[in-house]
């Protein structure tokens, strides 16, 4: 065992943090934050990173499985269970294994794995190959934005500094998603690498039973792939539980590492978000849940303890609606991007958030008269869980959260009473994907 | 085993193969329901006997091949 330092020396934080600090992400445009950390940095920093496969394979599975990782795209699903089943797959059908690296990031305010692409590059590689010689994977894939120039830049330099610095690693592939809200579901990245169209479809089975070609294919996050990097290494020195999040407020953007014992307020505090007392913040991404800032306040920021109390910490969205806003009026902007950045497969959810979107956005008007809630809710549960993928399902619990959070301004708008923000430029970005 | 239990299972629409034409609403009035829009409705539960005997007609008669009666759950 090489001995590694104990601290990161970017920052003194605790050794394995992902982020040396938080890091300021323009909204419009992911820019060109910092320099990425070289490879002679990253090694100093986290120390070198042990090989696997074989026997320990069993290594790895089981310290996922302790550390409870869980997939941060959004849908917290256990890593270890995942890595598990493709291994079963491949002992039961013999057929090749492969690792794909989800940095597809579609949703508009999330900036996440763009900030460990463009900061960290080496964690991720390094989360890929331990997922690679674990699985017994031949090769690994990267999946991103094709439109994502200076992310393709520093991932492209990451691999040569480590075929420069003659790592002998499983190779990996980057392949280009097209620059879509869904272009990182699960399903629309197997179709796509399968010679399909980059859209979801309706599976039988999970990726790792069936995925790319019918081959078990690993799914996995680009922040979920940074935490096996870590957790790989972590033999004799757990590291902290952490999480990342992206905090939107007063028109700026900051993703930051936050311990998991933090609550929604210290989070805030901890990127210099938290101002005045905000009205409400939406948690999790834009298929996430509107809570007001009474509940929200203090709810903990852990996955597994976000999930006990009923939310979900989804892609780590966390965005400030400050007093005076009109929630309404902001659920109407989310509501009709999402319904443009469908897939247009599915009826229900083609013409279903259509509705959706026209009457929420009628309602802030205080055009939607007082029949407009009973038709969302009604709407809502004839739509709920009839896509091939989840994109509805995650538009309708945003909604209905809304309509509970801003119970009061949705009675007043229903009643013919818009609120005068209702005019106002939406402060979440409903950019490119809507078009 | 009887014959019900061997009849019974699940109709699973795929909705990206769905057009809304409408023919399993035809064939298995009852049993598959119709959204405001015309896309069909199924039951999420178990279906056995006749109920069951109607979702594969209609699994059958779409021309979209969106329709498939899965093995119970149960």
């Amino acid at each position: 065992v090489t001995a590694a330092p104990t601290t990161d020396r970017a920052g003194g934080r605790p050794w394995g943090a992902l982020l040396p600090e938080p890091v300021e992400l323009p909204l419009a445009e992911i820019g060109r934050p910092r320099r990425a950390q070289t490879l002679e940095e990253h090694l100093a920093t986290y120390g070198p990173r042990p090989l696997h496969g074989g026997r320990d394979s069993d290594v790895v599975i089981d310290r996922l499985a302790a550390a409870g990782l869980t997939g941060r795209g959004g849908g917290h699903f256990p890593a270890a269970r995942k890595w598990q089943a493709v291994r079963d797959t491949t002992a039961a059908t013999g057929r090749l294994p492969l690792v794909v690296g989800n940095a597809a990031e579609g949703e508009p305010a999330i900036a996440k794995d763009a900030a460990l692409l463009s900061l960290r590059p080496h964690l991720v590689l390094d989360g890929l190959a331990v997922a690679a010689e674990t699985l017994d994977a031949t090769e690994c894939v990267l999946w991103l934005h094709d439109d994502a120039g200076p992310l393709w830049r520093r991932v492209e330099n990451a691999l040569d500094e480590r075929a420069d610095a003659g790592l002998v690693e499983r190779p990996v592939r980057l392949v280009a998603a097209p620059a879509r809200y869904l272009s990182g579901e699960a399903t629309a990245v197997v179709r796509a690498l399968s010679g399909g169209p980059a859209l979801p479809e309706l599976r039988d089975l999970p990726a790792a039973f069936d995925g790319v070609h019918g081959r078990p294919t690993l799914v996995q996050n680009t922040e979920t792939l940074a935490r096996v990097a870590v957790l790989a290494r972590s033999a004799h020195r757990p590291g902290p539980s952490t999480s990342l999040v992206t905090v939107v407020a007063d028109g700026r953007r900051v993703v930051a590492e936050v311990p998991d014992t933090s609550t929604v307020a210290t989070a805030l505090e901890a990127t210099g978000a938290l101002g005045a007392v905000p009205a409400a913040i939406l948690l999790g991404g834009y298929g996430g849940q509107w809570l007001p800032w009474s509940t929200a306040h203090r709810l903990p920021i852990g996955p597994a303890a976000l999930r006990a109390a009923g939310h979900s910490l989804g892609a780590g969205l966390l965005a400030v609606l400050p007093a005076g806003a009109c929630g309404v009026a902001e659920t109407a902007a989310l509501v009709r991007y999402l319904a443009a950045s469908g897939a247009r497969q599915c009826g229900p959810c083609l013409f279903g958030l259509d509705a959706l979107a026209a009457t929420t956005t009628d309602l802030a008007r205080g055009a939607g008269g007082r029949t407009a809630t009973r038709r969302l809710t009604a709407w809502a549960a004839e739509i709920a869980g009839r896509g091939a993928c989840n994109h509805p399902d995650g538009v309708i619990r945003m909604l209905r959260s809304a309509l509970v959070t801003f119970a009061d301004d949705v009675a007043a708008h229903a009643a013919g009473r818009p609120c005068a923000a209702a005019g106002r430029p939406p402060l979440l970005p409903t950019g490119d994907g809507a078009s | 085993v009887s014959r019900g239990a061997e009849d019974a299972g699940r109709l699973v629409v795929d909705p990206a193969a769905c057009t809304a034409v409408g023919m399993c609403m035809h064939v298995a009035a009852g049993v598959v329901g119709s959204d405001g829009w015309g896309f069909p409705v199924v039951p999420a539960e178990d279906l056995s006997g006749d109920a069951a005997r109607r979702a594969r007609r209609a699994a059958a008669a779409c021309p979209r091949h969106a329709l498939r009666v899965v093995p119970p759950r149960s």
